[in-house]
């Protein structure tokens, strides 16, 4: 009974923190100066035409000449209704917008998020138990030279070589080609490359800590003297104490497996997905569609952490929220 | 000016990947592949009525043709519709027979272009939010006010347009060159309530339904920021029109365009040297390995636009930029050829004038020139600097120039922080002045927005009025209105010299001139000479005019012109058309694959 009071104060908690989210973004586009709209009025004077006109008929289109509050209010209102607006910066409804980036975000997070998961924990468990060896070490500097070399630099690399040299992967990313096709895993290898090597890090080494905890511990030993091998050990009865704390990192990133979006990667893979769409927005200071994208990013989030939460205790009972 | 940019059309952004069979001796091409372009950036919106940008006008264009063109040898060329005029100040506007609308709009009739410009482009409180409202209005003399220019209509297919005083260049301005049009049935359902959301919702213009035979494509498909398709368009209409040259006799000659939207630079680059795209631009320093490539051909044509550095004549500037000696004097400081063979590796031109030396105003007997040659140097600049300032507190101690306590004179210079020649023009700008007028100088960077709001806005003080007022970037006299933050010179600003509507640049050699931020007030009356040239129907004089004022301007010189910068484009190598003059997408849609 607590612990379902606990969760409902949190969900509730969860549309407050979301409204007050999408209140400072609004406020916070309100009050930034366009540059678009300072850019057309230098060029209107330049042109022998007038700033002030070029400044009206910008506020005209954008609906800003109406005041602050008028505006506020109908952005609030659209949100809650699900009524999410006209996206300036793309013509086209806003919902619209995000449905036709969503996919395209997927098709490269849900790999790169499935892959990561399994070999970082993998390669993590096994460093655990052949602690030092040359493999842990081998396995150790992989990890980090992944995690360190920045994103858009190894993609552009590797774009190079094997798109542009080697003519192994396609340069530019053809949108139109069907989602579960060969020709589209074919144009997905590098950047799923580009973001496995970067997020395997964490995972890998965590679960290495994790694990290493339980790798002395009496049970184990007891299982050896047993006779379990090798891998009956890492899976049957490290695996299972290590999973509860691996799983405060693992659950967030798969409820965000379809949202992992990473701007860097789909900038220089040209991928129109939900990255480029919110970064494009915020430039444009397009409000619907930023408080669109917002709204799913925060939403996600929010709703992650608490899934995570109760993760814990599902899994640990001897965690309990109902007290708090 | 948006649209002098977008009217290089589709075409003239990326290069081609078709196979060519054709032979390449026959008069017209075959029709076949798919053209290709790579873009930096997508467009905001298909609805021209609601857009600003050069990208979204030159989607807009592949499906709608406009008016007419302007060739780069400065003639119109009447693509919907041709002009007469007998006094240059009242023009008749004719449009071709045989233009029909899509979506069911019947046949473009003089009645739709006058609807269009009295209910939205004219508006009272221009509701649509057009963006170049303003250019549909001009002062009339007799009243003083800013009014609509009127309009009428005088046949089904004529209408007249009465400016309020002779302008010969009105053609070639961007308010009619290659301007578009819109079917009185889709605009009547949203001027009556001026339902501002409506028109920029209407699905028709959104995906370009009205385009009928009008252009040379039709509209596909848009995926927002990955492609944009159009496919061929067996109406089009010039095909059919008599009196065009015979590579318009079956135009276009590709089955369809894609431009692809890339942003990284490299990526863009590395489609264009694999194949995969038939055009992109290239930047200044790349070009030199892509000239080495098989594959690829490249093309260099020059721009409009002059890099200037711009010196601070108000208050909070440096006060003996104001005096023409010393403008003059340091004009010998800065080595413009090595800015272009160094900086923009070749690929540009040096500047003298508000006019490239290419353009026909441009009046070499009367331009002087600075910075190249033997009118460069050390001594050449001390020599004049210290007399141009021998009234003044300014005095040279050694090489170095001090004021009057003895101080050495620093000065800024702001640059682009996003912009890494500029950087670099900025610091050679600044060794140069070091090393030939004993000024030290130093380089700024700041982003492009902060430097519109707190550099190029100027105003008077809170509470205090000014004389006179220009408007948000000339708000008084220059000793009373300045911008928020002192600064000396800037690089980072590139204006265009409208080689083909010299008056547009007028505004800024006039005291009282809209642009005029930094302060300048010539000495001569150029602004006049401006309106006598814009003013006079016969050709030779406005030549002469405007020569004599552009060798004022270079005189003046109201700040240090740099140079012209080329634009450099890669295309495929079977890719025909292109050209390396001025303008030169102005007829892309007859473009093919060899």
């Amino acid at each position: 009974m607590s612990m379902r009071w606990y969760v409902v104060r949190r969900v509730l908690w969860a549309v407050v923190a979301t409204f007050l989210i999408l209140s400072i973004t609004w406020g916070l586009l309100a009050i930034t100066p366009n540059p678009a709209a300072e850019q057309m009025q230098f060029q209107a004077a330049a042109s022998g035409g007038s700033a002030e006109a070029a400044e009206e008929a910008f506020e005209a289109r954008r609906g800003l000449d109406r005041s602050p509050w008028v505006r506020y209010r109908e952005y609030m209102l659209n949100m809650a209704t699900l009524n999410w607006g006209w996206s300036q910066s793309r013509s086209q409804p806003v919902t619209d917008a995000i449905a036709n980036a969503v996919p395209y975000t997927a098709i490269y997070s849900v790999p790169t998020t499935i892959l990561s998961i399994l070999v970082g924990l993998s390669i993590g468990l096994y460093s655990a138990t052949h602690q030092y060896t040359r493999t842990d070490y081998a396995a150790t500097f992989f990890a980090f030279f992944g995690y360190a070399i920045p994103n858009f630099w190894f993609g552009i690399i590797l774009l190079l070589v094997f798109g542009v040299q080697l003519g192994w992967f396609p340069v530019v990313f053809d949108s139109d080609a069907p989602f579960l096709s060969l020709a589209m895993g074919r144009q997905l290898v590098l950047p799923v490359v580009v973001l496995v090597t970067g997020t395997i890090a964490g995972i890998m080494r965590y679960s290495r800590a994790e694990a290493l905890e339980y790798v002395e511990a009496e049970f184990v030993k007891t299982a050896k003297a047993k006779g379990a091998d090798g891998y009956r050990i890492l899976t049957r009865h490290i695996l299972r104490p290590a999973a509860v704390p691996l799983m405060t990192i693992l659950v967030g990133d798969i409820l965000g497996i379809f949202l992992a979006a990473s701007y860097l990667v789909e900038v220089v893979f040209g991928i129109p997905g939900l990255g480029q769409l919110s970064y494009n927005a915020i430039l444009a200071q397009d409000t619907s569609l930023v408080l669109g994208t917002t709204l799913i990013f925060t939403f996600v989030s929010v709703i992650g952490n608490l899934v995570q939460d109760v993760a814990y205790t599902v899994l640990d009972p001897r965690i309990d929220y109902g007290d708090r | 000016m948006l649209k002098l940019v977008a009217a290089t059309g589709v075409a003239g952004l990326a290069g081609c990947s078709g196979n060519g069979s054709g032979g390449s001796e026959d008069a017209e091409p075959d029709v076949q592949g798919t053209y290709v372009s790579a873009s930096s950036v997508d467009a905001q919106s298909l609805n021209w009525l609601t857009i600003a940008d050069s990208t979204s006008g030159s989607y807009v264009t592949a499906t709608l043709d406009g008016t007419w063109a302007i060739t780069p040898d400065r003639e119109i060329f009447p693509l919907w519709a041709d002009y007469s005029t007998d006094d240059g100040r009242v023009y008749e506007i004719e449009l071709r027979e045989g233009l029909e609308w899509g979506a069911g709009y019947g046949e473009m009739t003089a009645e739709d272009w006058v609807y269009m410009i009295e209910t939205v482009f004219q508006a009272e409180d221009n509701w649509s939010g057009y963006p170049n409202a303003d250019d549909w209005f001009r002062t009339n003399p007799d009243s003083g006010q800013r009014e609509p220019i009127p309009v009428e209509q005088t046949g089904t297919r004529t209408f007249e347009i009465s400016l309020f005083e002779v302008d010969p260049s009105f053609p070639f301005k961007p308010i009619l060159w290659r301007q578009q049009c819109i079917p009185k049935g889709i605009l009547e359902k949203y001027a009556e309530d001026r339902d501002t959301e409506g028109l920029q919702q209407d699905e028709e213009l959104n995906t370009l339904a009205y385009t009928g035979n009008l252009g040379p494509y039709t509209y596909e498909n848009w995926e927002r920021s990955a492609s944009y398709t159009v496919t061929r368009n067996d109406d089009y209409y010039l095909r059919d029109v008599a009196d065009v040259p015979d590579r318009f006799r079956e135009a276009p000659y590709f089955d369809q365009e894609i431009i692809r939207v890339i942003s990284e630079e490299s990526t863009r680059l590395g489609a264009l040297e694999s194949g995969e795209v038939d055009s992109a631009g290239i930047p200044p320093d790349k070009a030199t390995r892509f000239e080495n490539l098989p594959n690829v051909d490249v093309n260099v044509t020059p721009q409009p636009y002059a890099r200037v550095l711009i010196y601070n004549m108000r208050a909070n500037g440096w006060e003996p930029f104001r005096s023409k000696a010393v403008r003059r004097a340091l004009a010998f400081a800065v080595d413009k050829e090595s800015v272009v063979e160094n900086i923009l590796r070749g690929y540009g031109q040096v500047a003298q004038t508000m006019q490239p030396k290419w353009s026909e105003w441009y009046d070499d007997s009367r331009v002087e020139a600075f910075g190249v040659g033997d009118r460069y140097g050390p001594e050449a600049t001390r020599s004049r600097l210290e007399s141009a300032l021998s009234g003044t507190e300014y005095a040279y101690d050694g090489d170095r120039l001090v004021d009057g306590s003895g101080d050495g004179v620093t000065l800024t210079i702001y640059y682009d922080s996003g912009q890494p020649t500029e950087g670099t023009i900025a610091e050679f700008v600044a060794q140069e002045f070091s090393e030939n007028a004993g000024i030290e100088v130093q380089p700024e960077a700041v982003s492009s927005s902060t430097f519109q709001s707190n550099y190029v806005r100027t105003s008077a003080p809170e509470g205090s009025e000014p004389e006179w007022t220009a408007g948000i970037f000339n708000g008084g006299p220059r000793d009373v209105a300045t911008s928020a933050e002192p600064w000396d010179m800037c690089i980072n600003l590139q204006f265009n010299t409208y080689p083909f509507t010299p008056a547009s640049s007028k505004g800024f050699f006039e005291r009282r001139g809209g642009i005029n931020f930094y302060g300048y007030y010539p000495e001569e009356d150029i602004g006049e000479l401006y309106e006598r040239a814009s003013s006079t129907t016969d050709d030779a004089r406005r030549r002469e005019l405007f020569g004599e004022a552009f060798g004022l301007i270079s005189e003046e010189q109201p700040f240090g012109f740099l140079a012209m910068p080329s634009s450099v484009s890669g295309y495929a190598e079977d890719v025909r058309g292109y050209d390396e003059e001025f303008n030169t997408g102005w007829d892309s849609q007859t473009w093919y694959f060899a």
